[in-house]
C-alpha cells in the first residue's frame, strides 16, 4: 500500500514535468510581450534600506516657478536659484527674501563675504544679497552650459557642460586657465559630460574636485591644472555610479566626506574622503521617478540640504540618531 | 599509401576545425573618444577546437573502458566509478555539451538543411554511443552518460512500476523524439536543449523555473529511478533499438542459470524478462488471428496517427517563431484586447513587407502539414508495434535482461549466485 503511494506521487511528478514541458512548448508564450533588452531599472530601485542612515526632517518650498540650484552662506542661510529669481532662507526655511533676475540660474554659489554668484547658461552674474547686480563676466562662449559654480578664496571655478571643460577665474572675471581638458602628455582623460550635469566642489584642503560624470569618476586637480587622482567606480550596485552619466551633483560634509546625487536611479549617498561608499542619505523611493538635476548643499551643521526639482521643494536630511 | 592518403585528409579536415580559433580581427576596433572601453572581443578560447577533439577521444576511451568494465569485469564499482568520471567530465567540467542526446537535432537539421554545417564532433557524440550498442548493448547509458549519472546518484529507493505502466510510459520518448526531430528538421527550436534537465546544475545557472523543474524530475527519481532515461530520453528510443540487435549484450548469470529467482527483482529498471515457459502453447490458428489483426492494426494506427497528427499541423507549426509573426500580423492587437507583440513591433520597425511573412510562414505551415502526417504515421506505428509486442508472446527459459530497456548496469549481475567457472 505505502509503495503503491510512493509510485502515485512519482508518477505525478513524473507526469507534472511531462505536462509542463507540452504546456510551456504550445500554450506558453510568457516573454509576448516582455523586452529582454528593456532598460528596465526597477529591480535597481528597491536598495537595501539598512543602508538608509539619514532622515528628511524638514522641507520648504520657495516661491520660484522652477529651481536649480542651491548654496548654504556662511551663517546658513539658504540660497535657491531658479526662473528669473533667487530666494534666500534661513535655517529653518522661513524665506528672509527674495530678488528678480532676467534669466534662468542654474547654478549658485554664495562667497565667503555673501556675493552671490549665479550661472546664467553661458556667463556669470554677481548680486549681493538685496538683489544689486555687482558685475556681469562676458560670455564662455556660445555652447557653454554652467552647471556649478565655486568660490575658493580669490578663485572661481565654473563647470560648463557645454564645453566639457572647467574654468578658473579671478574674482573679476579674468579667465586664468582652462583645467581638464583632454591631454595625454599630462594623463588628463578629458571629461565626459553626455547631458547638462556636471559639478565641481572645494575639498577641505581647497584642492578642486570635479565629478567626470560620463567616467562615474570624481577628479581631484591641483593648482596648477594637474590631475592629482581619482575615484569612482562604474557599478548597478548601491556602491557604484550607473547610467550615462552620474553622479549628476554633489557637496561635502565637514569631514571631507562626499554627498552625491544621482538621476536615472535618484538615489543620495555619502562616500568617504578615499572614495568609499558609506551610506544612502535617500533612496529612489523618496523621489519622484524620472526626477533629474537633484542638487544638494551641506550646512555647518551638515544637514544635507536637498534640492528636489520635480517637488519643488528643499529637502533637509539629517543623520538618524542612534536607534532611530 | 592508401592509409597516408586519409591520415592526411584527416589532418586537413582538423586544422579546418581548428582555424577559426586562430582567426583575427578583420578590421581595427574604432577608437572611441568618449573614453568607453571596448569590451573583450568573446572568442572561442584558443583550445576550444582541441578540446572537442579532447572530447571524441575521451567519449570514445569512456565507452570503451565502460564496455570492458560490463562485459568482461562485470563489475558494479567500476561501472559506477566510470559514470561519477564521466558526470565530471562531460557534465561539470563540459558543462553538459556537446551531448549525444542533443546531437540528434543537429543531425535532423543537417539532414533537412543544407546550408547547416554540422560539426564533426556533433557527428562522433552522436554515432559512438550508437556502434557502441550495436555491438555490445546500452553501456553508453551504463557509465559514460552524465544524464544517467546525476539520475543514479539520487535513485535511493527504486520502485518497480509493472509491464503496463512502463509500457504506456515508455511511448512518451517517442513522441519527444518525433517532436524534436520535427522541430529540428523545420528550423524551429532544439526542444532537446530547450527542456535539458540538467544543464542549469552542470552550469550552475538553473533559473528558479528550471531548479523545479529540475527538481521535480529529481524527486520523481527517487523512487523512479532514471525517469529521464526510461520516460522522456529521445535517444534512448535510437539506443533501445539498436540494442535490441546488439552482438554481445551483457547477460545477467555467467554460466547457465539455474532459475534461483535471486535477480528477479535486482533491476531498479524493470529491465529484466522473466521466464515464460511453453507450457500451455498458444494454439496456431490463434498466433494467426492474432498476426492478422496486427497486420490490420498497425497500417490503421499509422494513418490515424497521420490524420490527426496532419490537422494538428498549425498547432504544431505554433512554435515556429515566424508563424507566430504571422499570426500576430493577422490579429491585430485591437482586435485581441493584448498589447502589441515585441516581434511585431520589431518587424515594422524593420521595414520589410508583411506579404514576406506570410509567404514564409505559410511555407512553413505546408511543412508541418507534411511533418504532422510523417510524425503522426511514426506514433501510429510506434502504438502498433508496442500493441504488437504485448500481444505476442515470447518464449524464454532464462531471466534475461531486456536487450532494449537494459542500460548494462550491472546491479543485476552481483545478485547471480552462479560463479564464472561454475558448470551447473
Ligand atoms: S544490467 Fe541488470 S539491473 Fe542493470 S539495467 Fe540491465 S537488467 Fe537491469
Amino acid at each position: 500500500m505505502k509503495s503503491k503511494i510512493i509510485i502515485i506521487i512519482s508518477l505525478s511528478l513524473l507526469l507534472a514535468v511531462v505536462l509542463f514541458m507540452a504546456w510551456d512548448m504550445f500554450y506558453n508564450n510568457p516573454d509576448d510581450n516582455v523586452n529582454p533588452y528593456a532598460y528596465d531599472l526597477k529591480s535597481l530601485r528597491s536598495g537595501d534600506t539598512t543602508k538608509i542612515l539619514y532622515e528628511e526632517t524638514g522641507h520648504f518650498s520657495p516661491e520660484l516657478s522652477a529651481i536649480h540650484g542651491v548654496d548654504v552662506d556662511k551663517s546658513d542661510r539658504i540660497c535657491i536659484c531658479g526662473d528669473n529669481g533667487v530666494e534666500i532662507f534661513n535655517p529653518a526655511g522661513d524665506r528672509e527674501s527674495g530678488f528678480p533676475i532676467s534669466g534662468t540660474a542654474g547654478s549658485i554659489c554664495v562667497d565667503e563675504g555673501g556675493r552671490i554668484y549665479l550661472g546664467m547658461q553661458d556667463h556669470v552674474e554677481i548680486y549681493d544679497k538685496t538683489g544689486k547686480k555687482l558685475m556681469q563676466w562676458t560670455s564662455c562662449g556660445k555652447d557653454a552650459i554652467i552647471t556649478s559654480i565655486k568660490v575658493s578664496g580669490k578663485d572661481v571655478y565654473l563647470a560648463d557642460a557645454g564645453n566639457k571643460v572647467v574654468y578658473h577665474f579671478d574674482q573679476r572675471g579674468n579667465l586664468l586657465k582652462k583645467i581638464g581638458e583632454k591631454d595625454p602628455e599630462r594623463r588628463i582623460p578629458g571629461f565626459i559630460v553626455p547631458s547638462p550635469y556636471f559639478d565641481l566642489g572645494i575639498g577641505r584642503k581647497g584642492e578642486l574636485w570635479v565629478v567626470n560624470p560620463g567616467r562615474h569618476q570624481f577628479e581631484k586637480y591641483d593648482g596648477a591644472g594637474d590631475l592629482i587622482s581619482s575615484w569612482g567606480e562604474s557599478s548597478m550596485s548601491m556602491e557604484g555610479f550607473c547610467g550615462c552619466c552620474n553622479p549628476s551633483n554633489f557637496a561635502m560634509l565637514s569631514d571631507g566626506s562626499f554627498v552625491t546625487a544621482e538621476k536615472g536611479i535618484e538615489r543620495l549617498k555619502v562616500y568617504s574622503p578615499a572614495g568609499v561608499f558609506r551610506c544612502v542619505v535617500a533612496g529612489p523611493d523618496s523621489f519622484i521617478e524620472g526626477t533629474r538635476g537633484i542638487d544638494v548643499a551641506v550646512d555647518s551643521k551638515d544637514r544635507i540640504l536637498v534640492l528636489d526639482p520635480e517637488k519643488k521643494e528643499v529637502r533637509i536630511f539629517t543623520m538618524k540618531k542612534p536607534g532611530n | 599509401m592508401k592509409k597516408i592518403l586519409v591520415l592526411f585528409i584527416l589532418t586537413i579536415i582538423l586544422t579546418i576545425q581548428f582555424l577559426d580559433a586562430y582567426s583575427v580581427q578583420r578590421f581595427p576596433k574604432p577608437e572611441f573618444e568618449s573614453g568607453y572601453v571596448q569590451p573583450e572581443t568573446m572568442q572561442p578560447s584558443a583550445h576550444a577546437g582541441l578540446l572537442a577533439v579532447v572530447d571524441v577521444i575521451v567519449l570514445a576511451i569512456a565507452l570503451a573502458l565502460v564496455t570492458w568494465l560490463v562485459l568482461k569485469k562485470r563489475s558494479r564499482i567500476g561501472v559506477f566509478g566510470m559514470s561519477v568520471l564521466s558526470l565530471g567530465y562531460f557534465g561539470f567540467y563540459r558543462h553538459g555539451c556537446v551531448c549525444s542526446i542533443g546531437a540528434i537535432q543537429n543531425m535532423a537539421l543537417a539532414v533537412f538543411d543544407n546550408a547547416y554545417v554540422i560539426p564533426l564532433t556533433v557527428i562522433a557524440f552522436f554515432i559512438l554511443p550508437l556502434v557502441f550498442t550495436l555491438f555490445f548493448g546500452r553501456t553508453f547509458c551504463a557509465g559514460v552518460c552524465p544524464f544517467g549519472a546525476i539520475q543514479d546518484l539520487v535513485s535511493f529507493k527504486p520502485q518497480k512500476l509493472g509491464v503496463r505502466l512502463n509500457t504506456v510510459l515508455g511511448l512518451i520518448p517517442y513522441i519527444y523524439l518525433g517532436l524534436a526531430v520535427l522541430y529540428a528538421a523545420t528550423g524551429t527550436d532544439f526542444i532537446i536543449c530547450r527542456y535539458d534537465p540538467f544543464v542549469g546544475i552542470f552550469r550552475f545557472d538553473a533559473t528558479f523555473g528550471m531548479f523545479i523543474f529540475t527538481g521535480t524530475l529529481l524527486l520523481s527519481g527517487i523512487f523512479i529511478a532514471r525517469p529521464y532515461c526510461r520516460f522522456l530520453c529521445p535517444y534512448g528510443v535510437l539506443l533501445n533499438w539498436v540494442s535490441r540487435y546488439s552482438w554481445k549484450h551483457l547477460t545477467i548469470t555467467p554460466s547457465t542459470c539455474i532459475q534461483c529467482r535471486l535477480c528477479e527483482d535486482s533491476c531498479p529498471y524493470d529491465a529484466i524478462d522473466m521466464p515464460v515457459t511453453d507450457k500451455n502453447p498458444e494454439s496456431r490458428s490463434g498466433r494467426i488471428r492474432k498476426m492478422i489483426l496486427i497486420c490490420a492494426l498497425i497500417p490503421m494506427l499509422m494513418l490515424l496517427g497521420g490524420y490527426t497528427g496532419s490537422r494538428m499541423h498549425e498547432t504544431l507549426a505554433g512554435v515556429n517563431g515566424k508563424v507566430r509573426l504571422a499570426k500576430a500580423l493577422l490579429e491585430p492587437p485591437s482586435s485581441t484586447g493584448k498589447p502589441e507583440l515585441m516581434e511585431v513591433t520589431a518587424f515594422k520597425s524593420s521595414g520589410k513587407p508583411v506579404a514576406m511573412v506570410y509567404s514564409e510562414a505559410s511555407g512553413i505551415l505546408r511543412q508541418f502539414y507534411l511533418g504532422g502526417w510523417i510524425l503522426g504515421c511514426f506514433l501510429g506505428l510506434v502504438f502498433g508495434i508496442t500493441i504488437a509486442y504485448r500481444m505476442v508472446t515470447t518464449y524464454r527459459t532464462d531471466y534475461t535482461p531486456n536487450k532494449g530497456t537494459c542500460f548494462s548496469c550491472t546491479r543485476c549481475v552481483d545478485f547471480c549466485p552462479v560463479d564464472h567457472h561454475d558448470n551447473v
